[in-house]
This record gives C-alpha cells, structure tokens and sequence, in this order.
C-alpha cells in the first residue's frame, strides 16, 4: 500500500446539492481533464407491503471503511488513466429525495472515467462495511442488504 | 484471554459492545462457536468478523487483546 494520507469519505446527515455544485467547480483549474462521470445515490421511498420508507440511517465500522475505500481507490487508480476520484457518504440519517452517495471520477476522455465510476459504485456497495437501517414512516425500521 | 468485541448494524440490536474473558480459544473459527453458542440468535443470521480490523476470510489464530468485529451484510450505498 502507498503512503498517500487515509481520505474520509463520510459526511454527516445528506450530500447536500450545493456541495455537489461545488466539487465540480474546483475542476475548472484542471483543465487535462476532459470527461467527467458522476453518480448520486438518493434514498428512495420504497414501498415494503404498504409502508413506506421515510429515511435511512447509515452507521459504519469506519476505520476499516476508510481503509478499504482507500485500497479501492488505489487500485482503480492502477486499473484506468484518472485525473482525479472524489467520494462521498453519508452517515446519520438521509431523508428520502436527498442524496446519501457522490462518486465523481475525471480522466482526459469519457471512457475510464464512466467506467471507474461504475466499478467503484459496486465496489463500495459489496465491500465496504456500512450499514443502513430503513425508517418507515411509521417509526418501525428493517435493515437493508445489498445483495 | 481479553477481547474487544464491537457490534454493528443489525447485529447492534441485541449484542452490546463489551470487553470480555475467553479462555481456549485459538482462532476465529471456534471464537464463532463461542458466539453463536452464547447469542444463538446468531446461528440463523450472516455475518462476517474482522480481526484487529482485517475481514476474516480464513480462519485465523486469535491473540490477547483483539478486537474482534461482528457484521452483518453491508448495504452502504
């Protein structure tokens, strides 16, 4: 493993839209890049037999998130031509309509940006130890699984 | 022995994080027997360790002072 310092990726309560707007702007300097790829996850109100869900709340084994997260991102800085990789989840509680995961890749051209973004969105889906706990609008609660 | 065991997600629910005193155990396969004999709840559940932060894959010899992590399936995202 490299040296590189350990990066958080976990934001409090929901990625807000202006933090989004914000993140892209500071890549106007960069300008080898040429392509952009972007994901959002936002917390959808599911409908689990006839309740629906109002919120999740994400808790992690952070230290070991961290680390994995940053094999990941080390690995798929090896795997495609990257200028840059920028990820973010939430922790706490994400309300549905809001946004609870941000991964944002650049590369000269489209191709291994959209295609990283794609492999880390899986990869940290089955890998990285998070876990969220579906609020139904009735205050009961199930907790998700990724499968 | 002394270990550190700290619960997560749905796990958390009926396991609290607790310091306990174990003796005769080597490694991670019967520390499992150890669990799910003291929370049989957990027999019918999945769920992974980790080993002073290391997913446990394999089974693998404990020391004194681990801490040893309990998780279900991850559903971040």
């Amino acid at each position: 493993m490299s040296e590189k310092k350990i990066k958080n990726i976990f934001v409090n309560g929901p990625i807000e839209p202006a933090f989004i707007a914000n993140s892209i702007a500071k890549h106007n300097s960069k300008t080898a890049i040429g392509g952009h790829s972007i994901f959002m996850g936002q917390v959808r109100k599911d409908d689990i037999k006839g309740k629906f869900v109002a919120a999740i709340a994400y808790t992690a084994y952070e230290d070991l998130a961290l680390e994995k997260m940053h094999q990941i991102r080390e690995e798929i800085f090896e795997k495609y031509p990257l200028n840059c990789m920028h990820i973010y989840h939430s922790l706490g509680t994400v309300k549905t309509g809001e946004i609870c995961l941000f991964v944002f890749t650049s590369s000269a051209h489209r191709k291994p940006a959209m295609a990283a973004c794609s492999e880390v969105v899986d990869r940290l889906k089955a890998e990285l130890p998070i876990w969220g706990k579906e609020i139904f609008e009735d205050e009961t609660h199930q907790w998700k699984e990724n499968i | 022995m002394k270990i550190e065991l700290i619960i997560f997600g749905k796990i958390a629910e009926f396991i609290n994080n607790q310091n306990i005193e174990v003796d005769g155990i080597a490694d991670t396969d019967a520390f499992k027997q150890y669990l799910e004999n003291q929370f049989p709840a957990l027999k019918n559940m999945k769920y992974k360790l980790a080993l002073n932060k290391n997913i446990i894959q394999e089974n693998t010899e404990i020391t004194n002072h681990a801490t040893i992590a309990i998780m279900p399936p991850f559903s971040g995202g």
